[in-house]
């Protein structure tokens, strides 16, 4: 679709005279550091039409969000609107984002935070205005005008965002996963708001993880993959099948080597076993789930399924009610003893203020001391020099700052850490985002390797193409629920798999559908 | 990894790291940071050898002053340091020094207790405020700001209450009390002994404590690992590091850290008053501050606290002995305090 755009160079002026209607995206490049964000990617976004956005967590979309949203510049790259070069930062009036978290003030009223910004200049505060007040009785929040925004339901706090918006006669809309913790009918009124907002002529952006809501829901749907829009599917392509499969082609997802090879009631050791686990804010219930050793089990689900939750309530940072058995061992003490978890966000697993090498080391306590809680800094240095050979982390010296290194190898350092205590269950949280293709590589080799020496790897996942390439078994959560194990290996390619998870997770949700096509089950 | 290690001592890496590589990384940072302030510390001392008369600066008489003098808020400051790095902050030493020697004076001048028994009830009501402090902040999850601005107005109270606010001096025990000399002589022997050059036994106490304090900080698990609390409490939490355990040790060190000053403060001057510890506040955290340590948490040295309070003593001699008056060194502590972060800021941004 791309390619199909008329070439225009940045900065010229002759977009005007393409009659161009809506939101024109051209060449937006963005870096982080070393780590390309955006890559020139082109999008058009018409008005009247909602725009779905979807990609793997890291492929760019959240820059995109960023940069339209004016919370960060493009370094190159042009945006025009309605065929006038714009941006965000300087006509911050257009644009409204609407996040899972309501960038509002929580300690206003409903009424406040309607008028923050243009409360007019007398120094009496002054009331809604008639304009204020029919636009909060369509949303149907006027009557939480005297509220505090705190004291509402999350969805009336989105409503009064997007009231905030529409008083300032925004043009963009950017819902970002809006409904990731909303319930069945709160999203259901969303997605009509959303429409209404279409149909009145403004340009409306969608970005989600959930397949179901972008096929139902977006007029189009762009697919973002490594910092580019790679395809636009329209009309009769926009299905759960086609974004699936649109989302996985051209990733060269490969099984990789040395995969054990694991049949569902095979007879390995147990490495953990969850019965009638349940968490204690009611994100998850009724998991049973048994993990040998030696396998490397992903749990996928898309955020608000409650898989995240579950995967650290393995670790024993959820509450949880129901058995835990971990080795042999049941409870607390297993747990602590025998996990080891790596958070998705490298600023809650790494210690920013220590050395790549201290932060390798930072779990032992024995191994390192002497008499006396004495460290023993020649082993600390030899233990981390090892690691850093093993894990091939790119530093010339473990005494480097761990902040001197890039994204991936800091992800390496944070998994090296987790793995020096050799616990039984490695838990490991989306474990390659923000990771450059090579860590990614090695990560997975890493992750393998650590398995087959007679241990459990568990991830949460929000990737196909990374289930496909390290998981032995998958299991998707869909609503709090844990599905029937999915054997990757039954799968030829990253696409069938694809369309296995979605269909999966589609049922959490909705009332069963037809079987569409049990061929790969 | 642990096991794996030793079966690969043949590989290149398992040979042990040289002097250098140790040095390298984390110490470069303390050591320009400490550099740094050595500096200062000179240029301090020769802009005062400059303007001060001759024979009054420059002296082992008054090197020794200032010895003693940085005494008590360097030894205060170690055991801040501790919490300060863990990332927490306490303001009760202040006040826990008052109630240690008000504790110590009332026992064993009012009460009648042998030294020997006052010395260690002080030393438990440390323990007790410290836990108490540490209790709030850990398990109710009270920010330690608040927690220590509370306890530290409870334990001044306190010493109120048991001193009946009167000066207590032990020469002169109230009437119908007596003080055993030798009880007397052993507790002033503490803080004053002929030592060679007329070094104040209390710059050997301060010593001592800094030695230890250094070790903890720098050479022991212990202090690693309070670094990385301090660093980062999320990531500690999820490494399951004892955060709990920790954070009591590191505020009960302060409160005992704050009594012996107390102890030996009071053995040096003889006499004691409830109001003593009030002042503490503003040196201790200046000598925290400018040795380096950040508030947020992480990053914290015992040389490098040393060194603040080293400063600080030096202006402040070198000020009273210019006869400046006392705003003028309210202007220059408070002055050189800020300036000693903001040259902080400058100098990572730099390392950037």
């Amino acid at each position: 679709m791309s390619g199909a755009a008329p070439a225009v160079a940045p900065g010229s002026t002759t977009v005007g005279a393409v009659k161009a209607r809506g939101l024109w995206i051209r060449g937006l490049r963005k870096w982080y550091g070393d780590t390309r964000a955006l890559d020139g990617l082109d999008l058009d976004a018409r008005p009247g039409e909602i725009l779905g956005v979807a990609g793997p967590n890291g492929a760019g979309k959240s820059t995109l969000i960023k940069i339209l949203a004016g919370e960060t510049r493009s370094d190159a790259g042009e945006i025009t609107l309605d065929g006038v070069s714009w941006h965000a930062d300087s006509d911050r009036n257009r644009v409204a984002v609407v996040h899972q978290e309501p960038q509002l003030f929580p300690n206003l009223s409903v009424a406040e935070n309607m008028m923050v910004g243009r409360e007019g200049t007398r120094a009496v505060v002054r009331k809604l205005d008639d304009q204020e007040r029919s636009l909060m009785r369509d949303l149907a929040i006027l009557e939480y005008a005297d509220r505090p925004l705190s004291a509402v339901p999350l969805a009336i706090q989105q409503r009064v965002e997007i009231g905030r918006a529409l008083a300032r006669d925004a043009a963009i809309f950017l819902f970002d996963e809006p409904n990731s913790a909303l319930t069945q009918e709160e999203s259901t009124d969303l997605f009509r708001r959303m429409h209404l907002l279409a149909d009145a002529g403004r340009v409306v952006f969608l970005v989600s993880h959930r397949i179901a809501e972008l096929a139902e829901h977006a007029d189009r749907v762009a697919l973002i993959l490594d910092g580019l829009c790679t395809t636009v599917l329209e009309g009769d392509e926009v299905t759960q099948e086609g974004i699936a499969a649109g989302l996985v082609t051209g990733q060269a997802a490969q099984k990789a080597e040395g995969g054990v090879v694991v049949t569902v009631g095979d007879d390995a050791a147990t490495a953990l076993r969850l019965t009638d686990w349940a968490h204690g804010g009611g994100e998850y219930r009724g998991i049973h789930l048994h993990v040998r050793i030696g396998e490397i089990v992903a749990i996928v689900g898309v955020e608000g399924s409650g898989a995240r939750e579950l995967v650290r309530s393995i670790a024993g940072f959820e509450r949880s009610t129901g058995q835990i058995e971990v080795g042999l061992r049941p409870g607390g003490s297993a747990v602590a003893a025998g996990t080891s978890l790596v958070s998705a966000d490298r600023q809650t697993s790494l210690f920013t203020n220590l050395t790549i090498g201290d932060n390798m080391v930072s779990r032992l306590s024995g191994e390192i001391t002497r008499g006396g809680g004495a460290l023993r800094r020649g082993r600390m240095l030899q233990i981390a020099e090892e690691l850093r050979e093993r894990f091939q982390v790119k530093a010339t010296s473990v005494q480097q700052p761990i902040r001197s290194l890039s994204g991936g190898n800091q992800q390496k350092v944070a998994i090296a850490a987790a793995i020096v205590k050799r616990p039984e269950v490695l838990v490991l949280e989306e474990p390659t985002r923000g990771v450059d293709v090579g860590s990614k590589r090695e990560i997975y080799r890493l992750m393998r390797a650590y398995a087959s020496e007679g241990h459990a790897v568990i991830i949460y996942c929000t990737e196909i193409p990374e289930v496909f390439e390290t998981a032995d078994l998958a299991y998707v959560v869909s609503d709090g629920r844990l599905s029937d194990p999915l054997v990757v290996m039954t799968y030829p390619d990253v696409e069938s798999l694809a369309r296995a998870v979605t269909r999966l997770e589609r049922h959490g949700t909705e009332p069963a559908l037809p079987a569409v096509a049990a061929a790969s089950a | 990894m642990a096991e794996n290690t030793s079966g690969t001592a043949a590989a290149p890496s398992g040979a042990g790291p040289t002097a250098t590589e140790r040095w390298s990384g984390r110490a470069l940072a303390a050591g320009v940071r400490v550099g740094g302030l050595l500096i200062a510390i000179l240029i301090v001392v020769v802009v005062f050898a400059l303007l001060s008369k001759p024979n009054t600066f420059l002296t082992v008489t008054n090197a020794v002053g200032v010895m003693r003098s940085m005494s008590t808020i360097a030894v205060v400051a170690l055991g801040l340091t501790l919490v300060i790095v863990v990332g927490e902050i306490d303001l009760s030493f202040g006040y826990m020094y008052g109630l240690a020697s008000i504790l110590i004076g009332v026992a064993w001048v009012v009460w009648g207790w042998p030294i020997w028994l006052a010395i260690p009830l002080a030393f438990a009501a440390a323990v007790c405020l410290g836990a108490i402090n540490s209790f709030l902040v850990t398990v109710l999850k009270i920010p330690s700001f608040i927690v220590t601005l509370g306890t530290g107005q409870l334990v001044f109270g306190t010493t109120l209450l048991v001193s009946n606010t009167a000066t207590l001096n032990p020469a002169y025990p109230p009437p119908g009390k007596v003080v055993p000399q030798d009880q007397v002589d052993w507790f002033f022997g503490l803080s004053n002994q002929h030592l060679p050059l007329g070094i104040p036994m209390q710059a050997i106490w301060m010593t001592v404590v800094a030695i230890i304090i250094g070790f903890i900080l720098s050479r022991s698990l212990f202090g690693f690992r309070l670094k990385a609390i301090g660093g980062n409490p999320v990531a500690a939490e999820l490494a399951r590091l004892p955060i709990r355990k920790y954070k009591f040790a590191a505020f009960i060190l302060c409160s005992l850290l704050a009594s012996l000053a107390a102890m030996l403060d009071f053995a040096f001057i003889g006499s004691v008053q409830p109001n003593a510890g009030l002042s503490l506040l503003f040196p201790v955290f200046a000598a925290v501050i400018i040795g380096g340590a950040s508030l947020a948490g992480g990053r914290g040295t015992a040389i490098g606290t040393l060194s603040g309070a080293l400063l600080l003593a030096i202006i402040a001699n070198g000020l009273a002995l210019l006869s400046a008056g006392s705003y003028l060194s309210n202007f220059v502590l408070g002055g050189v305090t800020i300036a000693a972060v903001v040259l902080d800021r400058f100098t990572q941004s730099l390392r950037k």
